[in-house]
């Protein structure tokens, strides 16, 4: 209990003095993984709507592939990346590993699948009727798009969501290929690790509700804006 | 001796092409044809029912018509211009569709109507008023600003109508528009809809299970059995003409062998059956449609064959009537059957069994039950004939 309580004082003593660079870890979190989600999002979202509107031989196991894809360990993602760019890797002339480059590419390779999966669904349940309800008010493909993903925003807000939760909370990726350098690829996550392999605890909750705290905020502004849409 | 060819008059042709052409469709699914209509016309301003049991192909011929199933081959054409996949966002516009389920989009009733007049074209300008205009003429104005989850089966319809008729369609489709709604709200919505396409003139094809609808609704009714049209023609005349045994027995008709029937009945001579498949249309002109679309019922041969007896061509005698001992047949109650507000009594007649059409009041006033014993005469010249097949 004591070292919980000392975590609370020690989160309050770091953010208000902004000791051992706390303000540059949170916002490069903020940045590396609102990044990533972004990214994941741009790939997914339509990979997700084409994966659901199109009709094609293999469309079954390319669903059940990203269904898979949402479980993707953090390892297994960092690795991958890692391997890509390492210096002797297929893409390791470009000079990415242990860049905030690398993890923003790890985390988005696991939002995507997770992102193309729920808005997959989301859109498959759709009222069939709707889909032709749209196109008979003359709605052209740009319309079309746009108004079946407006019928699927909360859902669509839901993968956002999971996709952001799956990159902030992963710790393996972001160690494999960003190397948890000072100043430069150092996450909340990564930053924890490291202050529990050197036996502070307190150090390492203090990150700890700094993350929750942070995940918590991004958490009630996108319930704010799901509960809007609900409105509209 | 030679003989002067007659003069061949041909009746003016006007410019008009039909709002609706179907040409040699077939719909493919899997490995069965679900469609496979040779030919289907529908002139501006008519209204043109399709009827047919479950699993005949209506809604498939629906979404074909409105441009939303591409079809396996042939051809359909609005208005003159046959569709193609390059022109088959434009010439949507032209139309709208109402489907059995009323598909409104997630958003207030107001911005359902007005997302409607956008993707039309209509200029912002116009959009509020025209939405005003058409939410007051459905008796919705008052839920301009509901979303469609909190209206009613009733009022979610009457959204869709009015959006679908904003936009001013050329054209319109409904699908069953009205299915799963309580008699009362159904009556009262098929009343409004007679009066916006009497009113707006508007092109419409009503797919529709229920016989009542088209009756009041279409100029035209076409019966589509097993994907191909069976018979089409002036509504009225189709309901007391049916061109087949198969659509006599989808209107409701009784199709029974003339020999089972009583000695008097099996040689009456019904009157002769007009050509089922002559389509007057509104413009006047008359189309023969292709023979196999269509089947022309033999001549009548008294004594053999099939009749079609229509269940309101029978009539049951008051018992108490002092005639009725000497007038009509006797028969027995089979079954006793009924749904919304109509009865109907199965009936052994002879050695047929035939349907009787009254109201469940009657039923219930009279207690007829199974084994009851009747008096009926039947409206013979209501009866239909078809020989039997060579």
């Amino acid at each position: 209990m004591d070292l919980i309580l000392d975590g609370f004082g020690e989160a309050w003593r770091l953010l208000t003095t902004g000791e051992n660079d706390i303000y540059g870890i949170t916002l490069r979190t903020a940045l590396i993984t609102g990044t990533s989600t972004l990214v994941a999002l741009l790939i997914g979202l339509p990979l997700g709507l084409a994966l659901a509107l199109t009709r094609f031989p293999g469309q079954r196991g390319l669903v059940a592939l990203a269904n898979a894809g949402t479980g993707i360990p953090p390892v297994v993602a960092g690795l991958l990346v890692a391997i890509t760019l390492w210096r002797s890797g297929p893409l390791g002339a470009l000079g990415l590993i242990y860049t905030p480059a690398a993890i923003v590419i790890a985390q988005a390779l696991i939002a995507t699948p997770i992102i193309v999966a729920i808005t997959a669904a989301a859109v498959m349940a759709l009222p069939p009727t709707l889909h032709l309800q749209v196109r008979a008010m003359g709605a052209d493909q740009s319309q079309y798009l746009w108004l079946i993903g407006r019928e699927a925003r909360l859902p669509l807000l839901v993968a956002v969501m999971a996709g952001f939760g799956a990159v902030v909370s992963e710790v393996g990726a972001s160690m494999m290929v960003g190397g948890n350098l000072s100043g430069e690829t150092r996450v909340l996550t990564t930053a924890a690790v490291l202050e529990v392999s050197r036996g502070n605890f307190g150090g390492a909750l203090a990150l700890g509700f700094i993350l929750l705290a942070f995940i918590a905020a991004i958490a009630a502004v996108l319930t704010t804006v799901q509960h809007r849409a609900r409105r509209q | 001796m030679i003989t002067t060819p007659p003069v061949i008059t041909t009746p003016p042709v006007t410019a008009t092409p039909p709002a609706l052409a179907i040409e040699g469709v077939r719909v493919r699914r899997g490995k069965r044809d679900v469609l496979r209509v040779s030919t289907l016309a529908v002139t501006e301003g008519e209204t043109l029912a399709v009827l047919g049991p479950n699993g005949a192909g209506k809604s498939t011929l629906l979404l074909t018509a409105a441009l939303l199933l591409p079809v396996t081959e042939g051809t359909v054409s609005l208005f003159g211009e046959a569709a193609t996949r390059r022109h088959l966002v434009r010439m949507r516009r032209q139309t709208a569709t109402v489907f059995q389920e009323p598909a409104l989009l997630d958003m207030t009733v107001r911005r359902n109507l007005e997302t409607a007049l956008a993707l039309h074209g209509v200029p912002r300008a116009e959009r509020a008023p025209r939405t005003a205009d058409w939410l007051e003429r459905l008796g919705i104005a008052h839920l301009a600003t509901a979303m469609p989850h909190t209206l009613s089966g009733g009022e979610a319809r009457r959204v869709s109508l009015a959006r679908a008729f904003a936009v001013r369609p050329r054209a319109i489709f409904l699908d069953e528009p009205f299915s799963a709604l309580d008699l009362e709200t159904r009556t009262e919505l098929v009343g409004d809809l007679r009066a916006l396409l009497r009113e707006e003139r508007t092109t419409a094809l009503l797919v529709t299970h229920d016989h009542s609808e088209a009756q009041l609704l279409a100029d035209r009714t076409a019966i589509l059995i097993a994907g191909d049209v069976a018979q089409i023609g002036p509504t009225a005349d189709l309901f007391e003409r049916p061109a087949s045994p198969a659509v006599a027995e989808f209107l409701g008709y009784t199709v029974v062998q003339a020999a089972t029937l009583p000695p008097g009945l099996a040689t009456t001579q019904p009157p002769s059956v007009a050509p089922p498949h002559a389509t007057t249309q509104p413009s006047g002109l008359a189309t023969t449609p292709p023979s196999d679309t269509v089947r022309r019922p033999p001549r009548d041969s008294p004594g053999g064959g099939l009749i079609g007896v229509p269940p309101s061509a029978v009539r049951l005698l008051d018992a108490t009537s002092a005639t009725s001992a000497s007038e009509g047949y006797t028969a027995e109650v089979r079954a006793v059957q009924g749904a919304l507000g109509q009865g109907r009594l199965l009936l052994a007649l002879g050695e047929a069994t035939i349907a009787a059409a009254l109201p469940i009041e009657e039923i219930a006033t009279r207690r007829l039950e199974r084994g009851s014993v009747v008096r009926v005469t039947i409206d013979a010249a209501r009866l239909v004939r078809w020989n039997a097949p060579a």
